[in-house]
């Protein structure tokens, strides 16, 4: 039976949907008159799924079909789903029709692996050359590098596309092992050095590039989620960690029991505001825990960081720099910037602060304004972690995917 | 006092002019004549291009391009009340600059988060609006949104679309930002004929929906968060949100 183009969208936007990367700000404006498509630097979303979800891109994978078995996967050849692919034409011309129509912004193209990965790569840019060649379309691309397809082709990649990234998919080369044993971490980071070196012989900055993590498959702890995130970063391989909490798709004798297994939410949000920690406010991944510990779930990472800091506290909001005032739990970017502003001219009390709108829930523990101390509430650890559960504000919803939108921030 | 303007920016150039000429102590400012008027006395200014363009010179005189920017873009949040707002803004700004950055002030607190607002609903059009594709290739596209922000979308969607025309209909401000090969321009739409669609479009539209469907993670499903993200007044024209 030969399918619709409808019954393949379907398909392969519901098996590309598990990769969370959906953000395509970070790139320069790169408008040129007269031609097709331009991008926009801090990313626009186009919609919001069901679940919550930011849609900017048309994410889809070219083909379902798979000759890997990795055990987390709905794609792996072992799986008994139905099999699709696009011609890479009728994908670049969904594309550009989706693109005219203001549905998204990009596209976000990954596969599965078909007869071998150079051919599976070729695939890939066979559809970009259409983009960019035939259609002149300057959008964005956000293309999956295949692990093990040949330096040329992740050149060409590099060349074409806004983004390129390969996932990690698991922390650790254990569990890769255990859970996709056709890959290794070798073979995962290859295609990563290949697109930041070939980038980096180009212009001094490397390639944007992403990756993903599955959260909750296996038993790394966040220190060492964390920690690798963190070198990542440092070594110019990724700008980006996207973390996914565990969703069972597969029964497997190494994987968690689905009836049993609900997606670590509340755990990926703490792990994104870390990682936020980690790439915005100056921290370093010892910092935000000791070995081998998790993420507090009743705490967000900064405020547990100053509970467990409390010689560093208070702070004076009219005298603190920038770096400083980031770290009050409460007071972020955007807070920090606007007692900048404002303590030009006067003074800071507690009252001008609630009128600059500086949320003060956690904040008030932490900080002197002025004459204004909380006094009612001693620094003592205990004393504050108990005024900041009474206040019942500390639980916060795990509704953070992607903020960037907002914040202009990659 | 109360100031009666008819609502443009020339109105309000002229009436910051006889504000200023002849020292008026303003209490409100309105687009429309009140129902009744109590004991205040009250005031017409009637739109003047001379003065308009005197404050106009003034103002490009004294303020930063930002702050010129800031000026118009505060005038374009046509629905809430911001020309009172706005003259405070002048009038700091002829009296001492350096005072316009000051946000402890309440007047410029409530500016700039008025600016911050229009940008935000701004950028979340840029995502949200959506043209259709009309029998001679011109994309269409309607919009009803809290401030006047067609200019904004023009501009951008200018970039974007290459050749294609494109119109941006506001319908209930009864604008529309047009281009085509020959024009490039903002134009109020008295009225406007229901457009023939090109025979693809209800087929793209089906296909959207239908990766919008198979987009969402049926264990993550979350309708609250969602209507978060997009508000039910933005889902007029997003087909994906229709049944």
């Amino acid at each position: 039976m030969k399918l619709t183009i409808e019954d393949k969208l379907s398909l392969l936007a519901g098996s590309a949907k598990y990769d969370v990367s959906c953000s395509s700000s970070g790139s320069e404006n790169n408008y040129k008159t007269g031609e097709l498509g331009c991008t926009h630097n801090s990313g626009i979303c186009h919609s919001f799924t069901s679940d919550g979800r930011c849609v900017s891109l048309l994410k889809v994978l070219l083909t379902n079909v798979c000759i890997y078995d990795c055990a987390y996967c709905i794609n792996r050849v072992s799986n008994d789903t139905p099999r699709t692919a696009f011609t890479p034409r009728e994908l670049a011309e969904l594309t550009i029709n989706f693109y005219k129509r203001n549905y998204i912004e990009g596209l976000f193209l990954s596969s599965g692996i078909i007869k071998n990965e150079d051919h599976t790569m070729s695939l890939l840019l066979q559809t970009l050359r259409i983009l960019r060649h035939e259609y002149r379309f300057n959008g964005y691309i956000h293309v999956k590098l295949i692990p093990g397809a040949s330096k040329e082709l992740i050149e060409e990649a590099t060349l074409l596309a806004h983004r390129v990234s390969s996932n990690i998919e698991l922390p650790s080369s254990k569990s890769l092992a255990l859970l996709a044993p056709d890959k290794t971490k070798e073979k995962l980071l290859s295609p990563l050095k290949h697109a930041r070196d070939i980038t980096m012989e180009r212009s001094s900055k490397p390639i944007s590039m992403s990756t993903q993590m599955i959260i909750g498959a296996t038993s790394e702890s966040d220190f060492e989620i964390l920690k690798l995130s963190s070198s990542l970063y440092q070594k110019a391989l990724l700008k980006r960690v996207y973390y996914s909490a565990y969703i069972a798709v597969n029964n497997h004798k190494h994987l968690p029991v689905p009836e049993l297994s609900k997606p670590p939410l509340l755990r990926e949000h703490r792990l994104y505001q870390a990682d936020w920690l980690l790439r915005f406010y100056g921290f370093s991944y010892d910092e935000i825990l000791s070995e081998n510990q998790n993420l507090d779930i009743q705490f967000d990472p900064k405020t547990f960081w100053a509970l467990s800091n409390l010689h560093l506290f208070p702070i004076d909001v009219n005298r603190a720099p920038q770096e400083i005032l980031v770290r009050i739990p409460g007071i972020g970017i955007r807070g920090a910037l606007k007692i900048l502003q404002a303590r030009r001219f006067k003074q800071l009390s507690f009252e001008d602060l609630v009128k600059l709108k500086i949320s003060l829930k956690k904040a008030r523990y932490f900080i002197i304004a002025g004459k204004d101390f909380h006094r009612s509430t001693s620094l003592y650890e205990e004393k504050i972690k108990l005024a900041l559960i009474h206040q019942g504000s500390n639980i916060i919803q795990p509704t953070l995917f992607d903020t960037s939108i907002y914040t202009g921030e990659l | 006092m109360i100031l009666l303007y008819d609502g443009s920016f020339e109105g309000f150039l002229s009436l910051v002019y006889e504000v200023y000429y002849e020292k008026l102590q303003v209490s409100t400012i309105v687009k429309k004549m009140p129902g009744s008027l109590l004991f205040e006395r009250f005031h017409e200014v009637f739109t003047d291009e001379a003065k308009a363009r005197k404050v106009l010179e003034g103002i490009t005189k004294q303020f930063t391009k930002e702050q010129q920017r800031t000026i118009f873009n505060i005038f374009l949040c046509d629905t809430r009340e911001h020309e009172m707002a706005l003259l405070e803004y002048l009038r700091i700004g002829f009296k001492n600059p350096k005072e316009l950055r000051n946000i402890n002030n309440a007047h410029l607190f409530y500016i700039q988060n008025l600016e911050k607002e229009l940008l935000c609903l701004v950028h979340k059009m840029y995502g949200f609006t959506r043209f259709e594709e009309l029998d001679d290739g011109t994309l269409y596209a309607k919009i009803e949104t809290k401030f006047n922000i067609v200019p904004f979308l023009g501009d951008h969607f200018a970039k974007r679309l290459g050749k294609i025309p494109f119109i941006i209909h506001d319908v209930k401000r009864s604008l529309a930002f047009v281009k085509n090969d020959e024009l490039r321009e903002i134009r109020s739409i008295a009225s406007f004929d229901a457009p023939t669609y090109s025979s693809d479009e209800e087929k793209f539209k089906a296909l959207w929906k239908s990766f919008f469907k198979a987009a969402a993670v049926e264990s993550r499903y979350n309708p609250k968060l969602q209507q978060n993200w997009v508000p039910l007044l933005y889902r007029t024209y997003m087909s994906e949100f229709h049944a």
